[in-house]
């Protein structure tokens, strides 16, 4: 079987099937909003709405970025992937746990979410356990390394500490406030995994994808590092409900101020000057940090009065968080890997036999477009819905935002019809009109 | 009937039969072509790609080989993958440079 870059990734198939998990967990989530916008109307400590944000959680997000993960891992770090039979049960783990979660907490029945919790922690156990042996392979430290290993390690306390939630609601041992630690809890996934990822990702694949070179790993690498001691504080500071909620934030945001100066400096020295709408969803996302920190910031502070309004705000904060920064920076990325992967599988060893098509003829580019219009209209009128608590405004905005969805899968469809149905003809003969002799 | 004599033009114009798949051109005017020797039927392609880990790696070099191996009097090709010099858009065809909005920072 031929290997990727020269390295030993994971066969096209297992990321293909997480990839799938996601996108189908994206579009019943979805389906979830629309039938009962309440979810986001009200305050978001209920039984229904921690379920649906584990569906869109573990079921997309964590789905596809443990998928993308095992093929970008050895070609960003150019090694090979440490055992590809450890994909298949953790595959298996994962999506047992995950639904078995997501219907457990549906229906409040927190034995269930510990025994599926359970499965899906040995999952993720698995998933790290494999990405640290391929990365103990790897000499020396740069940020990519740090980023990802920090990312593993935060992987394994996130789904640690969500065991640790369930058990307190057996055995009473813990003397936090349960909604702070539920705060502490998410923070410690969506900013220790996801946004790690996606800044040490960014490393990579925004100079690879826009032909330019990573202006200072100096630069890069203290931005990973700060956000760690950040999340490290934040963490501490949501779990005790401490005054050092601000010092700790702002720590946390002067890393994303060096990862923002660090991806404009690549972006100027680019040399490919038009941006494909894959890389401009994936800014778009990066540039939701902003708003993100600020509202961060303002969620932290003491002097904040607590009234319905303000309440929803942190609703507002997540939803921007899942939905926009990381849904955004994952739609954007799909549209890069999903047509690798099948392009790999249908079209490789056919290269220099046949013509084949590229990359980007394998989708549609004006879907594309379509999509993210929709999808940053459908984000923005679901944040402005949910901070107003208006439930039919929520269900237009959703039903706006689903259709972006729809259109995404329509694009997938599109790439995976290559997959059943490659598209190959002859070559086209050459004729050379001067001739040197070598 | 005399076989046509191989040229670097003629080895060229196979090459420019194996499309670089993200960027949608192919690999002469993209620039990836640093060397071709051919001695006692092994043709021997020194090239780079656009960056180091490029995950194309194995495909590229592969239809370098497929595409070559057909020519009247080769009987082996050797495609080596080298880093340095390091690729530049600078390397590009003024038609590439066009067809892909690339510009040439200083």
């Amino acid at each position: 079987m031929p290997s990727l870059a020269g390295f030993k990734a994971a066969s096209v198939r297992l990321p293909l099937c997480f990839v799938l998990v996601g996108v189908l967990s994206l579009l019943v989530g979805a389906g979830f909003l629309l039938a009962q916008p309440d979810l986001l109307a009200t305050y978001h400590y209920s039984p229904h709405l921690i379920a649906l944000t584990h569906l869109f959680v573990l079921g997309f997000i964590s789905s596809i970025v443990m998928g993308a993960m095992y093929q970008l891992v050895p070609v960003t770090l150019q090694v090979q992937l440490y055992s590809e039979r450890l994909i298949k049960f953790q595959l298996g783990a994962h999506v047992i746990g995950f639904a078995g979660m997501v219907f457990a907490f549906w229906n409040y029945n927190m034995a269930a979410v510990g025994w599926f919790g359970t499965l899906l922690t040995l999952g993720a156990l698995l998933f790290v356990f494999n990405l640290v042996r391929t990365l103990a392979t790897v000499k020396g430290w740069n940020s990519i390394k740090l980023g990802i290993a920090s990312a593993l390690f935060w992987l394994s306390s996130t789904v640690l500490a969500g065991l640790l939630l369930v058990a307190t609601k057996f055995w009473s041992f813990s003397t936090f406030m349960p909604i702070a630690a539920m705060h502490a809890h998410a923070h410690l996934g969506v900013i220790g995994v996801f946004v790690l990822m996606i800044v040490t990702v960014s490393y990579k694949l925004v100079p690879m994808f826009t032909l330019s070179e990573l202006q200072s790993e100096r630069r890069a690498w203290w931005s990973v590092v700060l956000l760690n001691a950040g999340l490290a504080a934040v963490f501490a500071a949501i779990l005790r409900q401490s005054a050092l909620k601000i010092p700790s934030a702002l720590l946390l945001v002067s890393s994303l101020v060096l990862y923002g100066v660090e991806i404009l400096a690549i972006l100027r020295a680019r040399n490919r000057r038009t941006l494909d709408w894959g890389m401009r969803y994936f800014l778009t996302a990066i540039a939701l940090l902003i708003p993100l920190s600020a509202l961060a910031i303002i969620l932290c502070w003491s002097g904040l009065p607590v009234t319905a309004f303000t309440m929803q705000l942190e609703s507002v904060y997540g939803v921007l968080a899942l939905l926009g920064l990381v849904g955004l920076a994952i739609l954007g990325m799909l549209y890069k890997i999903v047509p690798f992967l099948v392009w790999f599988h249908s079209y490789s060893r056919h290269i220099g036999r046949a013509k084949v098509p590229a990359l980007g003829e394998m989708y549609s580019v004006p879907l594309q477009v379509a999509g993210y219009w929709t999808y940053v209209t459908g984000l923005l009128a679901v944040a402005a819905a949910t901070a107003f608590s208006n439930q039919m405004a929520i269900r237009w905005a959703c039903a706006l935002w689903a259709v972006s969805l729809l259109i995404f899968a329509a694009n997938m469809a599109r790439i995976l019809v290559h997959f059943v149905r490659p598209k190959v003809s002859p070559l086209t003969a050459n004729v050379p009109t001067t001739r040197k002799h070598i | 009937m005399n076989p046509a004599p191989l040229t670097d033009e003629l080895v060229l114009e196979q090459l420019r039969q194996v499309i670089d798949p993200e960027i949608g051109i192919n690999i002469v005017d993209l620039g990836l072509i640093y060397r071709i020797a051919f001695a006692d039927g092994r043709l021997t392609v020194t090239m780079t790609l656009t960056t180091p880990g490029c995950p194309m790696h194995d495909s590229i070099a592969e239809g370098v080989r497929n595409v070559l191996s057909g020519l009247e009097g080769v009987t082996d090709v050797d495609v080596q993958v080298v880093w340095d010099p390091p690729w530049h858009p600078s390397m590009m065809s003024e038609e590439a440079r066009q067809l892909t909005g690339t510009r040439i920072s200083n």
